[in-house]
């Protein structure tokens, strides 16, 4: 077999293993949205798989979820909106601003250390931090508030925030910043007005990849929160155990409504979620 | 021009003044806010971990101190032994899985130009999903065992439908089966970003001294690609340690105790038991273990690399 001949039996392998695992995939996903436009009959036999084929799709989990039970959803899908929003916003300005600190100015030779510091919390299990979360939040009459979860959103958001940014910053050129501080701008300018817009793929990355921590997070959430402040990943569960596995197409529209955005949000920035993914790997 | 050089200094000092005000100004916020909630809990739980701390005692003022006693309890408990070798088993079953698809699939990529940015995006798709809905899509609609698509496609092949939620054994294969569909594509894109970082012509001369497919591959490609494979392992690795969310939904850590992993033991003892104190000893338990782990794998894979 010649050269070529080789080349082009790896590259319709590489495509079989490629579609394969594309299937794997979608299936799930091909699964859930078939599923919130089936009706109980279409599940209480046997499984069905082609909307129109073998069932007959119709739009009431759609039309459960947005007229009937609206109010019903719109608390924790607001909850989980806001909570987002304002941690990474807020983990966004504080940990990037260290970032750039930690890129330009000096620390007694301890930058390296610092960082390194703010990193440590990534070995650090979850369910170390969920007791004294629960205890701290009920001291300060803060459980099932929105502003608890906030708090521990931002703060675990932070540390990844600092050490992406801070080489990020590191990588923009200095002379900039300098030239416009000799022309008179103090550093709360250079900050704003040149570092962070020569670093917004950085910040974009960084505060998409919060986000989407953020609306995923499920079992600080399940600590911190039992009915005002809950968030959608806690109302589907709440919802599964209320109606005990019987609504598939009501939780498969649901799930439908939580993981769009992210989803979306995610691929349309590609190219900065997977830098950002991959970064701290690629550094060590 | 006479005075100019009189009033630069002040001027030039004040700035710095000013400028040293911001350097504070900016990382004072941040670690403030990770000493407060990252140190104090972690030095709150390895307090609460020796006392005898229980939810609804909180403002008691005999807390009592008990020593070791939380960690002997912890060592003799066959409960926490049970969800101590489920999350071993679990992190051992996933963690290389994700490894062999994740080097396959990333070959795969690396050998095609059309289409490999699409496969790229797609395969970002279930890293941006929650775990809750994963385990709920993939777990418990699919592995349903009556009416869901797998067992329905296993009988119309003649296989009898498998107890995926009722099984212990079952029931840990569908965890399983649920985390490698998540972070599998973590594997993926690390191991691409790693062997696009191999430089196409080392390949090339290899091939010309006449080495082969696979010895190009095992000399030149593995070495090159083994530093970030070794970081994403270990990051895997602890992630697979501490897996909770998708047990808490998918069995609950049932049928009995098949599936409990350690950090849904320490949910159910600290939080929803209110025990803190026994909670938090298991929690310092995992802690260490990871610490240990973690320290030893950096150790023994620097060394390794350093003597190849």
């Amino acid at each position: 077999m010649g050269l070529a001949a080789q080349k082009r039996v790896r590259t319709i392998i590489s495509y079989c293993i490629l579609g394969f695992w594309s299937f794997i995939l979608l299936f799930p996903m091909y699964w859930v949205v078939i599923t919130s436009f089936k009706n109980a009959i279409d599940m209480s036999i046997k499984a069905t798989y082609m909307p129109f084929i073998d069932f007959q799709p119709g739009l009431h989990a759609w039309r459960y979820l947005f007229v009937d039970r609206l109010t019903w959803f719109l608390d924790p899908f607001m909850n989980s909106v806001l909570v987002a929003f304002i941690s990474s916003t807020v983990a966004l300005v504080i940990g990037s601003s260290a970032g750039y600190a930690l890129a330009r100015f000096d620390y007694g030779g301890r930058n390296n250390s610092i960082v390194l510091g703010f990193m440590s919390q990534r070995m650090f299990p979850g369910a170390l931090f969920i007791l004294a979360f629960l205890v701290m939040f009920r001291e300060l009459g803060l459980l099932d508030t929105r502003l608890a979860l906030i708090i521990v959103y931002s703060s675990g958001a932070i540390p990844f925030i600092v050490w992406v940014m801070r080489d990020f910053f590191e990588g923009l050129p200095v002379e900039i910043e300098e030239s416009a501080m000799i022309d008179g701008a103090n550093r709360l300018g250079v900050l704003f007005r040149i570092a962070m817009p020569l670093a917004a793929p950085g910040l974009v990355a960084v505060f998409v990849l919060s986000l989407i921590g953020a609306w995923n997070e499920y079992l600080v959430a399940l600590t911190l929160t039992f009915r005002e402040a809950i968030t959608i990943p806690l109302f589907m569960t709440m919802q599964v155990s209320q109606t005990g596995y019987t609504e598939w197409w009501n939780m498969s529209a649901i799930s439908l409504v939580s993981v769009i955005p992210v989803v979306a949000a995610g691929m349309a920035l590609e190219k900065y979620i997977t830098g950002g993914l991959t970064f701290g790997a690629l550094k060590g | 021009m006479a005075t100019e050089p009189q009033i630069y200094p002040s001027k030039r000092s004040r700035f710095e003044i000013r400028d040293n005000l911001w350097k504070w100004i900016f990382l004072v916020p941040a670690v403030a806010i990770i000493l407060i909630l990252l140190a104090v809990p972690v030095l709150w739980t390895l307090y609460a971990a020796f006392t005898d701390l229980h939810l609804y005692r909180i403002g008691d003022f005999d807390t009592k101190f008990v020593g070791l006693a939380n960690f002997e309890k912890l060592l003799s408990n066959r409960s926490f032994w049970r969800t101590a070798r489920n999350t071993v088993v679990f992190m051992l079953g996933v963690v290389p899985a994700q490894l062999i698809i994740g080097l396959t699939v990333a070959l795969a990529l690396n050998n095609i130009t059309r289409g490999q940015k699409l496969f790229r995006t797609w395969f970002l798709m279930p890293l941006m999903v929650s775990p809750v809905v994963v385990s709920f899509i993939v777990g418990r609609m699919l592995f349903q065992e009556d009416i869901g698509p797998i067992n329905d496609i296993l009988r119309s092949f003649g296989f009898e439908g498998v107890p995926w939620l009722t099984s212990p054994t079952w029931a840990m294969v569908a965890l399983m089966a649920i985390d490698v569909w998540q972070w599998s594509s973590f594997m993926i894109l690390m191991l691409l970003a790693a062997l696009q970082g191999v430089p196409p012509d080392l390949h090339e001369a290899a091939r010309v001294d006449g080495a082969n497919q696979l010895q190009a591959f095992w000399r030149i490609t593995v070495p090159l690609i083994m530093p970030i494979t070794m970081t994403a392992l270990l990051i895997r690795i602890i992630d697979a340690f501490k897996v909770v969310e998708i047990i808490m939904v998918l069995t609950g850590g049932g049928p009995g105790q098949a599936t409990e992993s350690v950090t849904l033991a320490i949910y159910r003892t600290g939080v929803k038991g209110g025990d803190l104190a026994f909670g938090s000893s298991q929690a310092y338990f995992l802690l260490i273990v990871l610490m240990i782990f973690g320290g030893a794998y950096l150790v023994l894979t620097r060394r390794a690399m350093g003597k190849d």
